[in-house]
């Protein structure tokens, strides 16, 4: 009678770690330096980064949680039901996204199948993933233009100060991209230093916010691109309803100021 | 009759900003013509005639006279970048469809009428601009920037986007709304109601807006109390579709003998100076 195989080939504990520490190190290593950091990994981040990876530009995405996709996996009220107005479902068929006309210029989508078809064609284009990872400042080089982002662990925002004492590190890119929402984290910190000036989003307006934060999205400062809701908080435009093809678009055009600004320099 | 009518304009300029659906600049003059013999020029763009350097200061001008936060007294701001790069690119393209920005509408007037008048106001012009932008003003009664339909002045500002969103629509619309009914479900079962972009009776409609800028210009007040009347200062819907379309009759008999007085002098009309403070109309 003969012994029966094992399913998995035996590996042991250790070499489970080294091949974690190892693939980890070697990709962070490569990315400490990138051509476009994007910061938030939500849809504009995604789609931002998925564009320009595209066009084989080193694109990382730095996002503070463990999960991708901010909050593209669920719509309004906690429920998973994502919408898009027209022409936002040009974009869902390109990603190979499912969805249903609502009524006239209204779609809508599975938000699990919509949010994870967003993040594998971001990966397919060869975007990679700091995730886990919290802005912390911006790095300003001559003229104060950004450089890069100064980032640290997320757990360690949540410890107290007194007993963790971890320093950040510091990423450079030709190219920052600020995607992280209503926060607008990066445009704030700018705003800190006294750089830039924000006022905040406006009352909601769906219908008007998503067409101007498409036409606002572009470069804020020098180095620094603002794609999503964190372009509503930048200039003071009204705030947005859940619909997601603002975000998409604004994620497309970001894109498209950095690959021009790239050519230029 | 005579005395209140201070002075009758040679002609009424028309003027228009960005893409203005369902709006039929023509019919709308030839009505203003038919009513008043006042004749019409329809002048097209406003900014069609300016050079890209007059455009550039006219985009920083108006990134300037963004209301931020309605709730607050405005204040002048230096604007970012790409402010003003979105009005430049609002300003060249004549059929610009964008709105949603609120701009400060007394400042905004005075843009325009920089832009019409070029620093000599002729009062023998009664110049109209119909925009596809939305303007407010600040109302002392609740310390609060409201949006508004018009500003009745030198120029007279209409706003074809405040006609849509500044009068309010049914009460039931907006508690539906709030109870999380989709806008676009809404817009759907209410239609017909109130005007929506691109309605086909926006002229029609505008033809009384365009007629209490007028009076403006001949009387000082643009208003009257009348909600039949086409000069009525309507504030929801229903009274705007009432007033333009389905009241008694187009104009009280008051204001019916002004214009019949009008049309009579106007081919007999000269200029006499007047001021007046602007009208504003939801």
């Amino acid at each position: 009678m003969s012994e029966k195989k094992p399913i998995f080939t035996p590996v042991s504990e250790k070499e489970v770690t080294r091949a974690i520490v190892a693939g980890f190190a070697k990709q962070f290593i490569e990315y400490v330096e990138s051509d476009c950091l994007i910061i938030g990994g939500g849809p504009s981040g995604l789609m931002a980064g998925r564009d320009i990876a595209l066009k084989g530009v080193k694109t990382l995405i730095v996002e503070r949680n463990n999960y991708i996709g901010g909050g593209f996996w669920i719509g309004g009220y906690l429920m998973n039901k994502v919408t898009v107005r027209e022409p936002g479902q040009k974009i869902l068929e390109e990603l190979g996204i499912p969805y249903e006309k609502a009524v006239r210029g209204l779609y809508v989508a599975d938000g699990p199948h919509a949010c994870s078809k967003l993040i594998a064609a971001a990966c397919d284009a060869g975007v990679k993933f700091a995730n886990m990872t919290i802005f912390d400042d911006v790095v300003l080089r001559e003229g104060n233009r950004v450089c890069g982002a100064v980032v640290n662990w997320t757990p360690v925002q949540a410890l107290p100060r007194e007993i963790t004492c971890v320093d950040p590190i510091a990423l450079e890119s030709k190219f920052v991209v600020d995607s992280t929402g209503h926060d607008a984290c990066v445009v704030k910190k700018l705003e800190e230093r006294g750089i830039l000036k924000t006022v905040g989003f406006g009352a909601m307006w769906v219908e008007q916010s998503e067409d101007l934060v498409v036409e606002h999205t572009g470069e804020a400062h020098p180095g620094l691109i603002v794609t999503g809701m964190a372009v509503a908080t930048t200039y003071g435009l009204p705030r947005m309803g859940p619909t997601f093809g603002a975000m998409l678009l604004s994620g497309r055009r970001g894109a498209q100021v950095v690959l021009e600004k790239m050519k230029k320099k | 009759m005579k005395n209140f009518i201070h002075h009758i304009p040679t002609c009424i300029d028309l003027y228009e900003e960005g893409n203005i659906k369902g709006l039929n600049l023509q019919s709308l003059g030839r009505y203003l013509a038919e009513k008043t013999g006042v004749p019409f020029r329809n002048q097209g763009n406003i900014y069609k005639r300016f050079s890209e350097e007059k455009l550039e200061t006219i985009a920083k001008e108006l990134a300037r006279i963004k209301v931020k936060d309605p709730g607050k007294r405005f204040a002048l701001g230096v604007p970012l970048q790409a402010e003003v790069d979105y009005e430049r690119r609002r300003v060249r393209s004549l059929s610009w469809k964008v709105f949603g920005i609120l701009y400060e509408g007394v400042l905004y007037q005075k843009i325009v009428s920089d832009l019409i008048f070029e620093g000599r106001l002729a009062l023998d012009r009664c110049a109209i601009l119909f925009t596809n932008q939305l303007f407010g003003t600040w109302d002392l009664d609740n310390m609060r920037y409201h949006a508004r339909v018009s500003l009745y002045g030198f120029p007279s500002l209409i706003s074809i986007v405040g006609l849509v969103e500044a009068p309010a629509r049914p009460k039931e619309f907006y508690l539906r709304k709030q109870m999380g009914t989709p806008i676009e479900l809404l817009e759907e079962e209410y239609q017909g109601r109130f005007l929506d972009h691109g309605d086909s009776r926006m002229t029609e409609v505008l033809k009384g807006y365009a007629m209490q800028a007028l009076l403006f210009h001949l009387t000082g007040n643009p208003f009257c109390e009348d909600r039949d009347c086409r000069l009525f200062n309507s504030h929801w819907q229903e009274e705007v579709l009432r007033s333009q379309m389905d009241g008694q009759y187009e104009f009280c008999p008051r204001h019916e003998a002004i214009l019949k007085e009008l049309k009579s002098r106007s081919s007999s009309s000269s200029l006499s100076s007047s001021t007046g403070e602007a009208g504003v109309g939801r």
